[in-house]
């Protein structure tokens, strides 16, 4: 049983590959401890002091922005007995100290001082710094207004991971824009979903099923002019607006349009960068789509949109305007089908949550002993088959090192 | 190691009233040899009313474009060798040149993806410019934010190449100007168009305004500070004010202007030299420096600057006490290990006994 299991294939993986703890570790170690990692917008970190820590695969992570205005990051993990040092957002100065029993570092991570080092700590001699009980360093950088961290202080260059991408992805200046959320302090979507990560990554970039799944719901894009493609490891997505949006997208957009986006440019640009982070870049919104593994079957989506730096006032004339134009009595917010649209997701008119739907009942069908991949359409469904090479390479290449 | 080749001079330009860029012919089979990185100098050997001298000047050429070694010098008042060089060199003319050396320098790679501040007062915009458009040509991705101060409009150096850079570069590359004597011009009466300088020096106040309006994006920032005397300690200043670590931060000094206090250095102290392998016993005499007594008696110990900046003519100290003029190359823990600049040492014991690596 348990060998016709793991010999099973989803595209390039293994099926074990979305359901083992083992998988999941390989992962945590191979993947998600070896790449850049979303850490958040830079606003997050805005003044001289300000921090943040951030989960990087096995490694907890803190950035912390000095006067100069440079970026630090490092490992958030005490040289003395392993306490974490930060915890989430607040104020802090020209150190570093671990609460535990109070180790102190300076910006650079240097240890600075010790209590009572004479005499609880004679084998520690000449200066602290040159003790080898530094913090460990990381790396940190920024790519289209977004933080990313890396566990490894010598880290590629944020650049050399993202620039070749970079042409492919929307023309939004990013650092524009503003954050749009109901809450001050919550994003607009967070949400444990019960499947594994990649399965959602797959259903991301899954173009086959937008005509489909969500046929009454993102069908103001036209899924027919899609264009998509890899560079590297990354993948790009560009699709206009269907052509009676497209006519009128100024008075019919529910949002005031993003005005870097030069007018022939206008469409929805959903790449997915390798591993976990989406962006989803449209016309009068800009979104982060950010995946935590949590276990084999559990992963956390977190979604961030941003929208342009406007009044509430012009907010409000677009959503007034955008709200009686005729293109909404056939585009978007139906439901595939008919039915109570607070229990079924199919008839919400949402099409996150027919995603989430599609995507947990997929893997409740990875324990069935009849579960296969029943046949991979060739050009809607290549980049599943793709990122699953790339997942694997990925680990390979990682795992001789 | 201090080997002199003799290069051709293949062009002389006149950069500003007080300077001139002199470009030198490479021959093919010393290529290698004269091979630099961004920020390095060479150093030039002439022989003035009878004296040798040597001086060091900064390659404002960029390695990686397929030009003539460049180097812009400005006259110093009553400078002996860079009024010499205004004066004299013409086209045709052949100088003793030693091949770059010095630890100023970027080190530029193609992969790299960094922020570039570059601090140049006056003639220190020589390694700066060279660093630039290395930087510039070779980082398609880098950004250089540079700050530059000078006197006046007409002493700006290579005023015309920076602002090319500009045209071609400004989406990553910017460029303030400060002047701490502008002058007033007829045209300014009607000429409302925004300010193209600031006015005042390269100094704490004007670095910080320049770091605050100027945020790094690439995260991976060095900072590069090139020019006289006070110009690159208030810089360095200012930037651990605001907590820049020095390991991020480059300096070069062009000597000069040292106050140098007088000491009583020992007449006539015995001098043991172990130099090239030989031992050398000599005396220096009142007012000499170690290098100085060395050289007078037709020896050959290693040196370029003798500013007391390159730390060519490094030294150990193994018997006796030297006062050093002007040490600005060795740091603390070579002090303590021993190390003495020879060009800046005068002996203040009788016997002095030194070793040349
Ligand atoms: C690593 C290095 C790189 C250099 N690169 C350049 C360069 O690219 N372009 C350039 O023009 N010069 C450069 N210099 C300075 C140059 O080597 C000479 O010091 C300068 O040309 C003055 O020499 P001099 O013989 O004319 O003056 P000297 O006759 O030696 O000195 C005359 C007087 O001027 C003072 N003085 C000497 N040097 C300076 C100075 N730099 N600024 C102010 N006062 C000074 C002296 O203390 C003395 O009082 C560099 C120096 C170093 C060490
Ligand atoms: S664990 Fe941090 S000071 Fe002890
Ligand atoms: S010759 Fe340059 S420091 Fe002495
Ligand atoms: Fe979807």
């Amino acid at each position: 049983m348990s060998t016709t299991k793991n010999t099973k294939m989803m595209h390039a993986l293994p099926v074990a590959a979305y359901t083992s703890q083992e998988w999941f570790d390989k992962e945590m170690e191979l993947i998600f401890s070896k790449t850049w990692q979303f850490a958040g917008f830079i606003e997050d970190v805005a003044e001289a002091g300000d921090y943040i820590s951030v989960q990087a695969g096995l490694n907890n992570i803190f950035i912390i922005k000095g006067r100069d205005g440079r970026l630090r990051a490092f490992h958030n993990m005490c040289r003395h007995r392993g306490t974490q040092l930060l915890r989430a957002i607040g104020k802090g100065k020209k150190a570093i100290t671990c609460p535990y029993h109070d180790w102190t570092y300076d910006l650079e991570g240097k240890l600075i001082s010790i209590p009572k080092k004479e005499e609880e700590f004679p084998q520690l001699k000449g200066e602290l710094h040159q003790c080898d009980l530094n913090l460990h360093e990381a790396s940190v950088d920024i790519f289209k207004g977004m933080l990313f961290v890396h566990p490894d202080k010598d880290a590629p260059s944020i650049m050399e991971y993202f620039g070749e991408v970079e042409p492919y992805l929307g023309p939004h200046i990013v650092e524009e824009l503003v954050e749009y959320s109901e809450s001050e302090t919550e994003p607009v979507y967070a949400k444990e979903i019960n499947a594994n990560w990649k399965i959602i990554v797959e259903n991301y970039i899954d173009h086959y099923h937008l005509a489909h799944l969500h046929e009454g719901t993102l069908n103001m894009y036209d899924h027919a002019k899609a264009e998509f493609g890899w560079i590297g490891p990354h993948y790009w997505f560009y699709e206009p607006l269907v052509p009676e949006y497209a006519a009128d997208v100024k008075n019919a957009s529910p949002q005031p349009l993003i005005d870097s986006v030069p007018e022939d440019k206008i469409g929805a640009y959903v790449p997915w960068l390798f591993p976990n982070i989406g962006l989803s870049e449209g016309e009068s919104t800009w979104s982060t789509f950010h995946v935590t593994p949590l276990a084999p079957d559990r992963t956390l989506v977190v979604i961030r949109s941003k929208v342009m730096n406007v009044s509430e006032w012009e907010f409000t004339k677009q959503y007034t305007k955008s709200s009686m134009h005729k293109v909404w009595k056939h585009y978007g917010n139906k439901g595939k089908y008919e039915g109570d649209p607070e229990t079924d997701p199919m008839a919400s008119g949402d099409f996150m949550a027919e995603d989430v739907y599609a995507c947990e009942q997929q893997q409740k069908s990875l324990q069935s002993p009849l579960f296969s991949v029943g046949a991979q359409a060739q050009r809607g469904e290549y980049a599943i088959y793709k990122f699953q090479s790339v997942v694997k390479e990925w680990m390979e290449k990682h795992q001789d090192k | 190691m201090s080997t002199f080749y003799n290069l051709k001079v293949i062009d002389v330009v006149q950069e500003t009233s007080e300077s001139v860029v002199i470009a030198f012919d490479v021959p093919y089979e010393l290529y290698e040899t004269f091979d630099y990185k961004p920020g390095q100098y060479v150093t030039l050997k002439f022989n003035i009313n009878g004296e040798e001298v040597r001086r060091s000047y900064s390659l404002c050429s960029s390695p990686v474009l397929e030009e003539p070694l460049r180097i812009g010098v400005k006259r110093v008042k009553d400078g002996l060798v860079s009024n010499y060089i205004n004066d004299n060199i013409r086209p045709g003319d052949f100088i003793e040149v030693m091949p770059a050396d010095g630890r100023f320098y970027a080190d530029v790679k193609k992969s790299n993806y960094k922020t570039y501040y570059l601090f140049a007062a006056g003639s220190g915009i020589t390694p700066i410019l060279s660093i630039l458009r290395t930087v510039l040509v070779t980082e398609e991705r880098s950004y250089v934010y540079m700050f530059y101060g000078n006197k006046s409009e007409e002493t700006i150096m290579f005023k015309k190449e920076l602002d090319t850079l500009l045209q071609d570069y400004g989406d990553r590359f910017i460029l303030e100007h400060t002047l701490s004597r502008p002058k007033a011009k007829w045209s300014d009466l009607w000429n409302t168009k925004q300010e193209e300088y600031r006015k005042g020096r390269v100094d704490e106040k004007s670095i910080t305004w320049f770091i605050n309006e100027y945020p790094l994006y690439a995260q991976n920032a060095e900072y590069y500070i090139c020019g006289p005397g006070a110009m690159i300690a208030n810089t360095e200043k200012a930037l651990q004010q605001i907590d820049v670590p020095s390991s991020r931060i480059y300096k070069e000094s062009f000597g000069g202007k040292v106050v140098q206090q007088e000491v009583a250095a020992i007449a006539n102290a015995a001098l043991n030299a172990r130099l090239n392998g030989k031992s050398i016993t000599t005396t220096i005499p009142q007012g000499k420096t170690i290098l100085r007594a060395l050289i007078d008696q037709k020896y050959n110990p290693p040196y370029s600057c003798e500013g007391g900046v390159c730390s060519t003519c490094k030294c150990k100290l193994k018997e006796g006490k030297v006062h050093m003029h002007n040490n600005l190359s060795l740091d603390e823990e070579e002090v303590a290990a021993g190390y003495i600049l020879s060009c800046q040492s005068v002996p203040m014991s009788d016997k002095v006994t030194i070793e040349y690596s």
